[in-house]
């Protein structure tokens, strides 16, 4: 008696698992359906965006959602090619990131790929797009090499090799920056790749390099090595990293009276940095090719536009997805197919004296982006253009 | 056919095999009851080892692969003979710490290239595609073309490492190290007091499954062309443990099975799309909730077996003498 209720409930036990993960599976499958049952049809373009969604840089992923979604509601009322987007979830990891890459050309077959968002992924998922001849195009994969990895990889991130040394140039000239002080995380594969910008950049300009410090992602006490910094009495201090430690490093340095200007990597572009660091801020200096004060009708019916849409200001990574779904059909256009791939990769090269939101742009010879940044300082809590 | 050609189902089959590996390594540690976390570093360190190897000395991937086994294998009697003092939870936090080092050491040595990791790893499929052009086959083979005919090889090589990784820990379980094995990990104390030699088994249990652990991290990093420290963080050691926890740790098959588990369930959870991870978790809570011990343990395989074996003795019995 006792062992047939005991096998009675175990059996019941497993039903109601059974059913559980039964009703999630159900109810999961009714929210997700609604983005694929768009029609297709002879110029629908298939394009597929492989994007950090979730986990700790989602931020970055969403903003370039919205700023492709924007394109692309602009892009289907015009008519003459229908843009379909297919987003995939990479979570930030590199074999995510290649399964949703390989999902997206043998599963949904895609013309073309807008993404990864970072460049860990994409150094894994790009020779993969490359091998298959896909167009695969990062919109902010900003480290050195991203484009090497094979022929079909382009990005519209303008490098931080071609922004840091523009920033440091300036800063140079304008400051008469004689020796500095260098901090950059170590964790960060895309704030050392940063650093090692800065270096070459101050050797070229002759600037005497005092101190190198560094620190990891997600600290958040800098005050032994600024401490040391401020000792040294350094001209301007560079500082590679992402705006959460940007943001803290300049609050601690101002509490310690280092009032020299700080000059950042894209880490700094961002307008969380202002929000955070408040009056601290005042004096950071940044590359960006976009630049939302810009006296430009473009930017500004964009910067309108998604205004309306996401009730937000848009920021840089929104802006350069945007103008990459652009840069996307514009080769489509000329290649006069939406889905020959091969067409699509020889056409998108070509492309010269595209005028988007960040400026004029051209891919060069190694199909990264040939396009001028806009040198900023914070001045009021506002990016204004340093002249 | 055409879905096994599919690149997109060919790759999360590599990773399977790759993660079932991985399962394995855990199995090993876990079959004299050891709880390690440290089987990611030494994964990293089968990765780099190997991929520095193929990359800097130009040595043909089995051989790197299996250097960079050696490699950890070292690095575990190294720190398994001070660490393996440990039990349970201290043991963990030891590994793990550990792991940690070894990311750590990664992240600040010039020849791993820091934070930015290494990429354009030789990969594979593009080392048995050069092969194959060498030997005329440039232009395919019986309807599948070159791609194809790598990337199905370097399916056949994971899978043959799975199987002989299987087979040698049957063929262990059922051994006299089998029994000493299963004898420390229901307790330690009797076992050493019946004459086996504690020590001597969780070490060689711990540096074997480092030794595979470094095994699939060879293999890993030839198969995806760029390896970072992030691939190797603590995450990556949780999910590890994660195979044998769901599965089961008892039997082989146990790891297995989690790890194929684990690596489909996120693809067929993509059409859900934003859900995805929260359905992931849920699932994952629902069953440790109603099967603690993991899907797969002597009992269940017992069960099977016997439902099969009456199947059989129905079959023949049915069958007209």
């Amino acid at each position: 008696m006792i062992s047939f209720t005991q096998g009675r409930f175990v059996k019941m036990r497993w039903m109601a698992a059974v059913l559980l993960v039964l009703s999630m599976v159900v109810m999961a499958g009714c929210g997700g359906n609604s983005a694929s049952t768009n029609k297709q049809s002879a110029n629908t373009a298939k394009i597929g965006v492989p994007a950090y969604l979730s986990g700790a840089g989602a931020a970055y992923g969403e903003a370039i959602r919205q700023g492709l979604e924007l394109a692309q509601s602009e892009i289907n009322a015009k008519g003459k090619i229908k843009i379909e987007l297919i987003f995939e979830d990479t979570k930030g990891q590199k074999n995510e990131a290649i399964n949703a890459v390989n999902k997206l050309i043998n599963k949904d077959n895609v013309v073309a790929i807008i993404g990864p968002t970072l460049s860990g992924e994409m150094f894994a998922a790009g020779p993969i797009a490359s091998q298959a001849g896909v167009v695969i195009m990062g919109t902010s994969t900003t480290a050195e090499g991203i484009t090497e990895v094979g022929d079909y990889v382009f990005r519209n991130a303008l490098p931080e090799s071609l922004a840091i040394p523009n920033t440091v140039k300036k800063a140079t000239a304008k400051y008469n920056l004689k020796k500095v002080a260098v901090m950059y995380s170590n964790n960060n594969d895309w704030a050392v790749s940063g650093y090692k910008t800065f270096m070459q950049s101050l050797k070229q300009n002759g600037v005497e390099v005092l101190t190198v410090e560094t620190f990891a992602d997600k600290d958040t006490d800098f005050s032994a090595q600024l401490t040391k910094i401020a000792s040294l009495n350094p001209d301007a201090v560079m500082v590679s990293s992402l705006y959460q430690e940007a943001s803290l490093i300049l609050k601690k340095a101002r509490e310690l009276g280092i009032k020299v200007p700080f000059v950042g990597n894209n880490g700094f572009n961002s307008p969380q940095l202002m929000k955070i660091a408040g009056a601290a801020a005042e004096g950071a200096i940044v590359s960006s090719p976009w630049y939302p004060g810009k006296d430009d009708a473009k930017v500004q019916a964009f910067i309108k536009a998604y205004q309306a849409k996401y009730n937000k200001a848009p920021d840089q990574f929104a802006a350069q997805s945007y103008d990459a779904l652009y840069i996307m059909v514009n080769a489509l256009e000329k290649a006069g197919s939406t889905t020959d791939r091969k067409k699509l990769r020889d056409n998108l090269a070509q492309i010269k004296g595209f005028q988007g939101v960040t400026g004029k742009f051209a891919f060069d010879e190694k199909r990264n982006p040939a396009m001028e940044a806009t040198v900023l300082i914070v001045k009021n809590g506002q990016f204004t253009e340093l002249k | 056919m055409d879905f096994i050609l599919n690149p997109y189902y060919l790759q999360i089959v590599m990773f399977m095999a790759i993660n079932a590996v991985l399962g394995i390594s855990i199995y090993l540690t876990l079959s004299t009851g050891q709880l390690s976390l440290g089987n990611a570093g030494f994964m990293s360190i089968g990765a780099y080892v190997s991929a520095l190897l193929t990359i800097k000395a130009g040595a043909p991937i089995l051989v790197s692969v299996l250097c960079g086994g050696v490699a950890a294998g070292c690095m575990a009697l190294l720190i398994g003979l001070p660490v393996i003092r440990l039990q349970g939870i201290y043991l963990a936090i030891a590994t793990l710490g550990f792991g940690e080092v070894v990311r750590v050491i990664v992240l600040n040595l010039k020849i791993t290239n820091g934070a930015l990791g290494i990429s354009g790893i030789p990969s594979m499929a593009v080392i048995f595609g050069k092969q194959l052009s060498e030997v005329g086959l440039s232009s395919g083979m019986g309807g599948l073309t070159l791609q194809q005919i790598a990337n199905l090889l370097v399916l056949l090589v994971l899978i043959a490492v799975v199987a002989v990784l299987v087979f040698f820990c049957i063929r262990v379980h059922n051994s006299r190290v089998g029994r000493a094995l299963a004898a420390i990990k229901a307790d330690e104390k009797a076992a050493e007091v019946m004459g086996i030699d504690v020590t001597y088994y969780k070490i060689l249990m711990f540096c074997l499954g480092a030794v595979v652990a470094a095994i699939a991290g060879g293999l890993a990093a030839h198969l995806t062309f760029y390896i970072g420290p992030k691939d190797f963080a603590y995450h990556r050691a949780v999910e590890i443990l994660l195979f044998a926890v769901l599965g089961g740790s008892d039997v082989v098959w146990g790891p297995l099975l989690g790890a194929f588990l684990l690596t489909a369930l996120p693809e067929v959870l993509r059409f859900a799309a934003e859900y995805r991870e929260m359905i992931y978790g849920a699932i994952l809570v629902v069953m440790m909730a109603f099967r603690p011990q993991g899907l797969l343990s002597t009992q269940t395989l017992r069960y099977i077996k016997e439902k099969l074996g009456r199947s059989r003795v129905n079959d023949t019995s049915t069958q007209p003498g």
